[in-house]
């Protein structure tokens, strides 16, 4: 088997990484930022149920959530091994997701919230116009690091089967007895993913940077 | 408000256990014919069993058993790869039709799903390292060194059971890892002494490397190799067992075991 062979079986398996980071991320970004909202400004009750799903969905491994969903909860509705691998991350990224928010909307002054409600906005609006524009800038770093997080721990699917960048290393490693060089090549297509997402990351950051604006 | 929430959650966790707990009262065999398709797993890591070729398809001794049995059933083969440690909870909730990869018989297993008859049998390998100075002549001697084993497999419960529980040897002295190969690695680079694991397969990884040898082999754990069923499916296990039986009649299993093992 020579190294092309290698490279390109394991490689296949990006697709299928790319796809569960593409559920899981947007997904709990969703939750997340609703979630970040209610618990912020939906009073005491909200903030309240709020840290309890950040607790509960923190302190779950989503490789443990992961074979819930398949196989407890798929029983009655049947979720593929792919949609629940994807399902599992996005909702325990949600909560940190939640996290993320939050701490980027409670870094933006109150004063600001305070001053926009004066001049006769809304909370709503104070939120869509004032507060969201200047925490989305703020999320943008810790942001980052999650989305390397779920990129890498797309791997978990793994476990059920999908054949993803780690199975392939794993199955070709086997039949080749050439496993350095398998997980290598893993490593290899990881970190390229990751280090291509943070550089995009990056660039989306400067773009949006307000001048003069710490 | 805090409290009814958990009440919520509480009542969802009891109905989809509730869900999960509702039996299928058809057996699996109606399902195979009705959709001309049999849904199998395998973990197609473990060689000459089952392991991807160059062209990366699935191919070995459980492979090729397997697209003949459904052959001779007349339906069609959906193979699903899957790590060997998922695959009994996947036969169990009915995520596969059965399962393929190897699996002895283990009483631990038998709770939750059936075995086929045997299609073939097994043997125990010692494996060390070529820089190995102790001496392993008997099986119980192992006790004295650090040894590996893939976790969850029959090898692993028959060093638990036959020589960490009755004490002979410490739990810390036992490396236990997700697959053999893992395993093989450390023995390779001294974290272990010793590596207990299936014969066949371990001789194949031996012969790719020169600096590891077999030192003892025998039927410890190991044994006959069956089919992994859905537990209590008379109907499932009566077909399978029929085609079983056929093909070690008409000497396709001991051909096959030529080619892959060269027996």
């Amino acid at each position: 088997m020579n190294f092309n062979q290698f490279i390109s079986y394991i490689a296949q398996g990006t697709v299928y990484t790319i796809g569960v980071t593409l559920i899981a991320l947007p997904s709990g970004l969703l939750i997340g930022t609703i979630l970040a909202l209610l618990y912020v400004y939906g009073g005491k009750t909200a903030a309240r149920l709020m840290n309890f799903y950040s607790t509960i969905f923190r302190g779950v491994p989503p490789v443990v959530l992961l074979f819930i969903l398949f196989f407890a909860v798929s029983k009655g509705i049947n979720l593929s091994a792919f949609l629940a691998g994807s399902l599992s991350l996005g909702i325990v990224s949600s909560a940190y997701q939640m996290e993320i928010v939050r701490g980027a909307l409670l870094a933006v002054s109150g004063d600001q919230m305070r001053a926009a409600r004066a001049i006769g906005l809304s909370q709503m609006q104070a939120i869509r116009y004032i507060v969201l524009p200047q925490a989305v800038r703020l999320a943008i770093p810790p942001w980052s690091n999650e989305v390397a997080i779920i990129i890498k721990d797309s791997s978990l699917v793994y476990a059920l089967g999908v054949p993803e960048i780690l199975r392939r290393a794993q199955l070709i490693g086997a039949s080749s007895q050439q496993y350095l060089l398998a997980y290598l090549s893993a490593a290899v297509i990881y970190f390229l993913l990751v280090f291509l997402t943070t550089r995009l990351l990056n660039l989306l950051e400067k773009k949006l940077t307000i001048p003069s604006h710490p | 408000m805090k409290k009814s929430f958990l009440l919520v959650v509480a009542l969802l966790i009891v109905a989809s256990m509730l869900f999960a707990c509702t039996s299928k009262s058809t057996s699996v065999l109606d399902k195979i014919q009705t959709s001309k398709k049999i849904v199998v797993g395998t973990s197609a890591d473990y060689p000459p069993y089952e392991f991807v070729d160059e062209a990366g398809n699935k191919t070995g001794f459980d492979i090729e058993l397997m697209a003949e049995i459904a052959k001779r059933m007349g339906v069609e083969l959906e193979w699903v790869d899957m790590p060997f440690d998922s695959l009994v909870a996947a036969v169990a909730s009915g995520k596969l039709d059965m399962s393929i990869s190897c699996f002895n018989y283990d009483e631990e297993r038998d709770k939750t799903v059936d075995f086929s008859e045997a299609y073939y049998t097994t043997e125990d390998a010692f494996v060390v390292s070529k820089a190995f100075t102790g001496t392993i002549t008997a099986p119980e001697d192992v006790v004295n060194y650090k040894i590996g084993v893939q976790s969850g497999t029959v090898q692993d419960g028959w060093l638990t059971d036959n020589l960490i529980t009755p004490g002979l040897m410490p739990e810390a002295n036992l490396s236990r890892y997700e697959r053999v190969d893992q395993a093989a690695l450390d023995l390779a680079n001294g974290r272990i002494d010793v590596l207990m694991a299936d014969l066949v397969p371990i001789q194949a990884y031996v012969a790719q490397n020169p600096d590891l040898m077999v030192v003892y082999q025998g039927e410890l754990s190991t044994g006959p190799i069956n089919i992994v069923l859905p537990d209590g499916d008379a109907d499932l296990k009566a077909e399978i067992d029929r085609v079983i039986k056929e093909l070690q009649a008409d000497g396709f299993i001991d051909a096959l075991a030529v080619k892959y093992f060269s027996e």
